[in-house]
């Protein structure tokens, strides 16, 4: 006679002695603000309305993809193109992008099925020692990132003349202006539309007339192959690695994908929504390299120097005020989008470790520990941009560096969550998505700890 | 709230997704000496990168 199976340990039924059925918990406000957006998917699932069904269940994952599409991304993948032209990072950003959708994936099947965020499955599966490492690597990679989104928009503003106290303003400005509405249907909507301008960045390699056949040529073959410095390569690589797939994303996905409600009949709908923040970024990201690689053979391989006046300024000497106007509002859209979901992974780290309400479904009032994180390191990275002379460059490519050696911990924890029976029961990992999982966490470990340990043997002269 | 306004909104909702159920904590899992072991391991490997390209990012501003 086979034992029944364990019941799972998101059974609300099952007491802690697997007896007794317990009662319905009383409803809270953010239960009845789920429960109206969970109504019309109700609705539109019960009418057999497809597209209905596809506007109301997509958010999260296009968010994490648009939203790492951030400043610091699109600086390097321009940085890239202005280094090396056209060749191995058109295809190189095209499979980082199939990484980052092999990860969100599972951070939205767990954040569906557990209807848990990331850092309140890792507190609590793993301990508080894991759950506390986990928010402190997140905190710190955000508060870096963020710095660096705030140096994207005053990159962007600066092209028209507009100082860093505007640009710290205007991202602080939306920030409250997106929080302000106690709904996460609210808030998601809001950055969506304005994720939808992250399209600039292809606008501006159209307008600057790059030569198709060697785009396509490069797409299939990834030559040439970078030469020149190992280490500058290097550094390319785990930025634009770090460009796609970092922990904020993780966190991200899954806090928000159970903020909004969803469920294990949702999980195709999951998947739609991030593979299409996948292609979308891939293909505005290789829209900026090649924007970039107009820079290629007018001094672009000389990263350092694009730092004052910003690759804006740069390509208008190159290719015209047009592209370098779209380039810049492109850098304001990348940063100011960034920020929103960057600040909103801080919040919901800080909300679920600490243990109090984290959703935007909640007023200022009920959930000020998660407002308030959101808000806090949004203040702290505009602080520190208004600091004169800062090496605004160098922050973005070494904020995404950071991402990259963080990322194989969370990464790690993200695929132990997501095999764990007890909780994902029937939507565990297939033995295929482990194997993908984890070539990807060792290959990221490689790339970064390639850089860094290079760069640190360059840097105490053990090494030319 | 009703008792008859709340049980229209429940029902859209899975029970395991109310908020009084998804503070319920899900318990520790028990990790082996081995996973433990490489989780550490992994661990002392980021910090260490960490600190090499802090570092050189510092180094670099001087």
């Amino acid at each position: 006679m086979t034992p029944p199976p364990a019941p799972s340990l998101l059974d609300p039924t099952v007491g802690g002695d697997g007896a007794i059925a317990l009662p319905r918990p009383p409803l809270t406000p953010e239960d009845a603000a789920r429960s109206a957006d969970r109504f019309r998917v109700h609705n539109a699932r019960r009418h057999g309305r497809r597209w209905t069904l596809l506007w109301l269940l997509i958010g999260p994952g296009i968010l994490a993809m648009l939203g790492e599409n951030d400043g610091p991304s699109m600086i390097s993948y321009a940085a890239s193109g202005a280094t090396y032209g056209l060749g191995f990072f058109l295809p190189f950003i095209l499979l980082t992008f199939a990484m980052a959708v092999v990860c969100q994936e599972m951070a939205m099947r767990v954040g569906a099925v557990t209807h848990r965020g990331y850092g309140q499955l890792v507190l609590e599966r793993f301990g508080p020692m894991w759950g506390w490492f986990s928010a402190g690597d997140l905190i710190f990679t955000n508060l870096v990132t963020l710095i660096a989104e705030f140096v994207a928009i005053r990159i962007g503003l600066s092209f028209f003349h507009i100082g860093a106290g505007v640009a710290a303003l205007l991202g602080i400005v939306l920030v409250v202006f997106t929080l302000s509405g106690g709904r996460y249907w609210r808030w998601e909507r809001i950055v969506l539309g304005m994720a939808v301008f992250n399209g600039l960045f292809l606008v501006a390699a159209i307008m600057t007339g790059p030569h198709w056949g060697k785009v396509g040529h490069a797409l299939l073959t990834g030559s040439p192959f970078p030469g020149g410095s190992f280490n500058t390569l290097l550094l390319l690589v785990a930025s634009t690695i770090g460009a796609t797939v970092t922990p904020w994303m993780i966190f991200f996905q899954q806090s928000a994908s159970a903020d909004k409600g969803l469920t294990p009949k949702d999980l195709r709908h999951g998947r739609y929504d991030t593979i299409a923040g996948g292609v979308l970024a891939a293909v505005f990201g290789c829209g900026a390299l090649i924007a970039g690689a107009a820079l290629f053979g007018h001094g672009g391989s000389s990263i350092d120097g694009l730092a004052g006046a910003g690759f804006p300024g740069a390509l208008k000497l190159v290719s015209g005020n047009a592209v370098a106007t779209v380039f810049a509002l492109g850098l304001i859209e990348a940063g100011a989008v960034a920020i929103l979901t960057i600040s909103a992974s801080t919040g919901y780290a800080v909300g679920e470790c600490i243990g109090v309400a984290h959703s935007f479904n909640n007023s200022t009032r009920k959930a000020t520990v998660f407002y308030g994180a959101n808000v806090g390191a949004a203040l702290v990275a505009a602080a520190i941009i208004l600091i004169p002379g800062a090496p605004l460059l160098s922050i973005a490519l070494n904020a995404n560096v950071l991402a990259t050696v963080l990322l194989p911990v969370a990464l790690v924890f993200l695929i132990m969550l997501a095999n764990d029976r007890e909780l994902m029961g029937k939507y565990a990992n297939t033995a295929l998505t482990n194997r993908i999982g984890l070539a990807i966490v060792a290959f990221i470990s490689i790339c970064g700890a390639a850089y860094g340990i290079d760069s640190f043997l360059q840097t105490v002269h053990l090494v030319s | 709230m009703t008792a008859a306004e709340e049980q229209e909104l429940v029902e859209f909702l899975e029970r395991d997704q109310l908020v009084a159920d998804t503070r319920r904590p899900v318990g520790r899992m028990a990790l082996s000496r081995r996973i433990s072991v490489a989780l550490w391991a992994l661990r002392v490997f980021v910090v260490l990168v960490s600190v090499m390209v802090i570092y050189t990012f510092v180094s670099q501003l001087a």
